[in-house]
């Protein structure tokens, strides 16, 4: 049982506790802890027997450490620990959650004392986890958090960003990175592509901003349905942020009991206008292949069903997955299931049948291992460098081809190739054009970070039978040339030729210039950290399309009392990890 | 953003201020400011700033009596809690502020007075809180939140008065018994029992039927995560199954649970399995895979719960015999990126994983982890190696020690003295079958600079001198500056110099011998190393003598004599396991100890009994098909044999600071005489350590 609670600092001071059991001072274990606690400690931590005073004998640290502050929790040892774990886990989701924001921090904290405190309490009587659950907690506590201000817009695209992670994250990323990308990065090619590349980013912007919008308006129409128990509430709908302050101290009086209740995760008293549920199948797809021994290392699906219900009153919903109608073992015996799904329900084999909580949840996550013969989705099928010495010119010859059903197309494929090994076995004159030539798409040259960027963009599916191909040529540095122009330099009338464009030489010397001297400094590299620089990156999207295989045969939406026509909507998506690379 | 910070520490007379403006006109600002001096006051209090604080009672106290605002009575019950928990006399003027509260009609704030009653430490407080109790307990519509937190807070109230609570039990008994109550509230009350009765030293356990059991069970798919995490986590030992098939059904019931998100859940329902699997007589295959499945994927979780797990694995592979779960051994490979404390774990399991058959695949990685950038992670891989070349037999110590000539060629500092330190447990266990790989071994005696490694290459000298022709040029170049040594170091020196005149009296032997027992005996200023000397200058010059009965051959029994086997032994005392395995997901299971070794006052639990309890572990029968009852006598024979190895063990005794090591033992020369308690179990199971019991009576 957790006796007190503490949020910590980096420099482990406490910023919030909590005195669950009424210890006589919450002051005394923190500097114990203070004592136990260095870097690479285990998470739980044993009281010190004889520097301890007597009541705290046989009481053990918990702690987690998440961003940059420790969650640490003071038990006795009747404590199962792996419910407190989890629970300091559970807790720092619901403050990330509170707060909107990725990462915690500790001004957050400080802003906020009495919602913390209050969310503590909520969570946690005497020792005893209540309930954890976000979706519920919000409507319980409705405070309004104080967070630093950031322009109406941004603050959206945070908003937007949190609210649909699974969804949108990859997009923000990506859409971030390729604007980053675009100011430093010197585009090189030779079709008309830049144009279209800008276009495609507008169109993007467009899209993102629409969905956020429209998640917006959800939470507007969410906070409606709330106003709709309570008349006065109604006027302040429109208002926009405002309403939170005067909401202050409403709530809704149903949900106080929605935790005692059998279901504990939905309130009672949901309604919709318009009644959705969409159910999406996210894998992320991890791979990673020594090219040259043609090794494999990994090959595992990551699959999530991520739902988002906006559906009235207490709707029963059933859904077959053809896994579980095939007894999947593979599948079934890793799949993990939110707490509303009534696992009996998959023992008999049929369907899933479920009561959904309100707005965002992860209805099961499951994870596949491949066989290591089993084609990768986007194939690596040639890698290779070529030199030319007596021309002086270095080629990078490379494709790849696609294995997945031939209707499907990719939404999204970047190949990312490391150059930092090149640039330093090689001496590359980036004076003269660097040459690419591609089947499909785009190449990039990025270079503060060293890497070629292939933006594919569509490419159809097949079983080996597409292939795309690219090849960049660099020109390497000829002494003799060199010298002969210095040469014609010092004695030619004319002024040097102006040299149009972006100077990449000058840019890389720049961006470059320390760096030499420190890796010169440091050889005892690590092992691991130059394996990094040699990864082979593949990022992609295919929309429509599992890996596994998994399907969902029928997704029914019943609610025997309001029996109202609904909108279930099935969408799935193949994307990869964060490790989806060839070591080259 | 605040204008003003709250989270600074402020004085009394500051906030009283800021609390004491009255501006008529502007009603909403006031408000928000005197919450904001409010909010200072709660800051100031986490910060510690107790006695500042404690001067503002009145205006608190003023506050509560005009304020409706859920959060400022939200703060003025935090002030009291916390003052309260501190100097519980002084706030004896909020009571009357509180027994209002609590007979609001607001069930939040009935709750909010009732926890601020129960904590405060004082007799006035929690004689009302009993007394608000008894009176729930009469009335027959109770809010469910309000019933639950009174139960929950008789846990909190038994530390001021024990007999009190003691009469109200019966009346959660009836709650758990009767089932009239909603189903979380019959978790409370049961959970409320089990904490009162383990804090309670006199008291049983408690016990429940197990049709009360089964009809707790069946409300497992209505409770909320939290709420199954702890019955599932209570109900071990609690219910006592009557007959196999109730146990079976029990299992039934649970097993969905495995595969909860929430991983409390799946664990505590692991528990339970592994609890009723002592009432079955068989299991079936699928249950097995069932179980192994839902550990492995509980090893996806962030790296804090991995651990829990892992440390838990740990606990299964030693309690169990090797059917009853299984895994591949590549899910205990070492990340790059684990924390140091899961690599030590993994190294653990993969240790416990290991068999002739996952031999190579664990040897390829710790082979790569050996030449790690890491300098712990891969001295601890070399080590793993050497306990697995001890371990497992003489084949698999051939590849063992391949690997590890392997390494010695790679030449790094670290990794050759690790080797040596590993090397010597290995010649300990197979005195003859690596002698030719001596040699090599001995090229690389300038890189022994720590004192194990030292150590260990003065043993190895000393016992294959005979094959080594140029023995004595290589113990000399640990002789030429023995008092800078440590001191472990010094004894084996002086130890091995005595052997060498003992076993080839010569004169080179005897004056280095001679130089050292001077050295020793007249340098040194450690009186150990003095005693040891003069002992056995003694001894020798007893030898010498003409007409003693020390012959040379007895001398050289005395100070040269065999060594016994080292052994390293896994397997903990059957009484201990029980135990471990009856607190899956505790504490206890992290340390791998037994409850009454970690806490002084705690009771210790074991296996209630009933006519269907297995008598021994290892006589659950696996079986491959559904359920059949008969029992396959074939199996009989092999389990037998099991058991008995089990049995013989003497109680492993563990010290506190050695639980990342790994639970293993040598085989003491004096049978009955236990590590000591300060040694760290890595020491007991070298040979060093032995040399130190041989020749020494106290620790430094």
């Amino acid at each position: 049982m957790s006796s007190i609670l503490y949020i910590l600092n980096e420099n482990l001071e406490p910023l919030i506790s909590r005195n669950i059991r009424a210890l006589p001072s919450t002051d005394l274990p923190i500097a114990q802890f203070k004592k136990l606690y260095h870097p690479g400690s285990p998470p739980v931590i044993r009281g010190n027997h004889d520097t301890f005073e007597y009541m705290y004998q046989g009481f053990s640290y918990v702690y987690i450490r998440r961003d940059s502050l420790f969650f640490v929790s003071l038990v006795d040892n009747t404590v199962d620990i792996m419910e407190t774990l989890h629970y300091l886990e559970q807790f720092y989701l619901l403050l990330k959650n509170y707060f909107t924001v990725k990462v915690l921090d500790k001004n957050l904290i400080l802003d906020n004392p009495i919602l913390v405190m209050e969310l503590l309490d909520e969570s946690i009587d005497f020792g005893f986890i209540q309930v954890t659950d976000a979706g519920l907690i919000k409507d319980y506590i409705r405070v309004k958090t104080n967070v630093p201000e950031i322009d109406e817009k941004n603050k959206r695209l945070q908003l937007g960003g949190v609210k649909n992670q699974s969804e949108f994250d990859d997009e923000d990323d990506m859409f971030g990175s390729e604007s980053d990308e675009g100011r430093k990065k010197v585009q090189k090619q030779r079709r008309k592509l830049k144009h279209r590349h800008k276009s495609t980013t507008k169109r993007e912007l467009g899209h993102l901003t629409k969905k956020v919008v429209q998640t917006w308006k959800r939470d507007q129409k969410k906070k409606g349905t709330f106003g709709n128990n309570d008349n006065d509430h109604d006027g302040h709908i429109e208002g926009g942020d405002n309403d939170d302050e005067l909401d202050d101290t409403f709530m809704n009086s149903d949900i106080a009991k929605t935790t005692v209740m059998a279901i504990s995760w939905r309130t009672k008293g949901i309604h919709y206008a318009k009644n959705e549920f969409y159910l999406d199948v996210v894998e992320k797809i991890e791979y990673y292949m020594d090219y040259d021994s043609q090794t494999v290392r990994k090959n595992t699906i990551h699959g999530q069903i991520v739902c988002k219900s906006f559906l009235s009153g207490m709707p029963e919903l059933h859904v077959s997955i053809n896994k579980i109608l095939n007894k999947d073992k593979q599948f079934l015996s890793s799949c993990k299931f939110h707490q509303c799904v009534s696992l009996e329900s998959i023992e008999e084999g049929k369907e899933i049948t479920f009561i959904p909580p309100d707005g965002d949840f992860i209805l099961c996550s499951y994870e596949l291992k491949r066989h290591v013969r089993d084609q990768p989705i986007i194939k690596l099928n040639k890698f290779e460098l070529k030199q030319k010495l007596n021309k002086f010119k270095l080629q990078i010859h490379c494709s790849v081809e696609s294995h997945f059903k031939p209707t499907n197309v990719t939404s999204k494929l970047n190949l990312q190739i490391p150059l930092k090994q090149l640039f330093q076995k090689y001496q590359i004159d980036l004076s003269k054009n660097i040459k690419s030539k591609c089947d499909e798409g785009k190449v990039l040259f990025n270079v503060s970070d060293d890497f070629l960027l292939w933006e594919i963009g569509a490419m159809k599916g097949g079983h080996g039978e597409n292939q795309l191909s690219m090849v960049v040529e660099f020109a390497l540095f000829n002494q003799e040339e060199y010298d002969r122009k210095q040469e014609e330099l010092r004695t030619s009338m004319n002024p040097p030729p102006l040299v149009e464009g972006i100077k990449l030489e000058e840019i890389y010397q720049q961006i470059h210039g320390d760096d030499h001297d420190v890796t010169k400094e440091t050889p005892a590299q690590d092992k691991r950290e130059l394996e990094k620089t040699q990864l082979l990156h593949i990022n992609f999207e295919i929309p429509y399309s599992t890996l596994s295989g998994i399907n969902i045969e029928y997704l029914k939406i019943e609610e025997p009392q309001l029996q109202y026509q609904s909108f279930p909507w099935v969408r799935y998506k193949a994307i990869n990890d964060e490790e989806y690379a060839y070591a080259i | 953003m605040s204008d003003q910070r709250i989270f600074t520490r402020y004085k009394a007379n500051e906030i009283r201020s800021e609390l004491q403006i009255v501006d008529v006109k502007k009603i909403k600002s006031g408000v928000a400011k005197k919450k904001n001096a409010l909010r200072k006051i709660i800051a100031n209090l986490t910060l510690g700033n107790y006695s500042e604080m404690l001067l503002l009672l009145p205006e608190i106290l003023k506050f509560w009596k005009i304020e409706d605002d859920m959060e400022v009575k939200r703060i003025c019950h935090e002030y009291i809690r916390t003052i309260g928990s501190i100097k519980p006399r002084s706030t004896v003027e909020s009571l009357p502020f509180i027994l209002n509260d609590l007979r609001s009609r607001n069930e939040k704030v009935q709750i909010m007075a009732l926890e601020t009653l129960v904590s405060i430490p004082f007799s006035k407080f929690s004689e009302e809180a009993f007394d608000f109790i008894i009176h729930l307990t009469n009335k027959k519509t109770v809010p469910e939140q309000l019933m639950k937190n009174a139960i929950y807070s008789l846990v909190q109230l038994d530390d001021y008065d024990h007999e009190r609570v003691m009469s109200l039990l019966n009346l959660l008994y009836d709650i758990v018994n009767h089932q009239i109550e909603k189903p979380t509230i019959q978790i409370a009350a049961l959970n409320a029992l089990c904490m009162i009765h383990d804090v309670d030293g006199n008291s049983q356990p408690v016990h429940i039927s197990v049709e009360t059991a089964f009809n707790i069970l069946e409300l497992l798919p209505t409770l909320n995560e939290w709420d199954s995490a702890t019955l599932l986590e209570i109900l071990p030992i609690t219910v006592v199954p009557q007959t196999h098939d109730n146990a079976y059904d029990m299992i039934d019931m649970v097993l969905p649970h495995l595969q909860h998100v929430n991983s409390a859940v799946s664990l505590s329902a692991l528990k339970m399995v592994l609890y009723l699997l002592n009432y079955i007589e068989e299991v079936n295959q699928t249950i097995i895979k069932r179980l192994s499945n839902s550990v492995i994927a509980l090893l996806e979780k962030p790296a804090e719960l991995q651990f829990l797990v892992l440390r838990n694995v740990i606990l299964l592979l030693l309690s169990r015999d090797q059917s009853l779960l299984k895994f591949d051994v590549p899910y205990f490979f070492i990340e790059y990126n684990d924390p140091i404390y899961i690599k030590d774990t993994k190294l653990e399991c993969l240790y416990l994983l290991s068999n002739e058959g996952t031999l190579p695949q664990i040897l390829d990685e710790l082979e790569e982890h050996a030449t790690d950038i890491d300098i712990q992670m891969s001295r601890k891989a070399v080590r793993a190696i050497g306990n697995l070349a001890v371990k497992l037999g003489e084949s698999s110590a051939g590849k063992c020690v391949d690997i590890l000539l392997h390494l010695l060629e790679f030449g790094v500092d670290y990794v050759i003295q690790e080797i040596i330190s590993v090397f010597r447990n290995i010649l300990r266990k197979y005195p003859k079958d690596f002698k030719n790989d001596v040699k090599t071994l001995v090229k690389y005696v300038d890189y022994a600079q720590d004192t194990e490694s030292r150590n260990a290459m003065i043993w190895i000298i000393t016992h294959y001198s005979d094959i080594l022709p140029d023995y004595l040029t290589l113990f000399e170049t640990f002789c030429t500056n023995v008092l800078n040594e440590s001191p472990e170091v010094q004894f084996s020196v002086l130890t091995s110099s005595i052997k060498f005149f003992v076993r080839y009296p010569s004169i080179e032997t005897e004056k280095l011998c001679i130089c050292l027992l001077r050295e020793c005996t007249e340098d040194a200023n450690n009186p150990d190393l003095r005693s040891r000397a003069f002992m056995y200058w003694r001894l020798l010059s007893l030898a010498r003598e003409d007409g003693s009965n020390v012959t040379n051959e007895i001398l050289k029994d005395i100070v040269d004599g065999e060594l016994p086997k080292i052994e390293l032994n896994t397997k903990l005392d059957p009484i201990v396991l029980e135990e471990l395995e009856l607190n899956v997901g505790s504490i206890t299971s992290i340390y791998l100890k037994p409850t009454s070794q970690i806490f002084r006052m705690s009771s210790l639990k074991s296996l209630p009994n009933s006519p269907v309890l297995n008598s021994d572990k290892s006589l659950l029968n696996v079986i491959d098909d559904l359920r059949s009852i008969g029992i396959s006598n074939s199996n009989d024979r092999l389990n037998g044999k099991n058991h008995n190895s089990n049995k013989n063990n003497n109680p492993v005794v563990h010290t506190m600071s050695d639980f990342d090591k790994p639970a293993e033992k040598v085989n003491h020369l004096k049978g009955s005489r236990k590590s000591s308690i300060s040694s760290p179990s890595k020491l007991a199971r070298k040979p060093s350590m032995l040399m130190r019991k041989l020749t020494l009576k106290k620790k430094f």
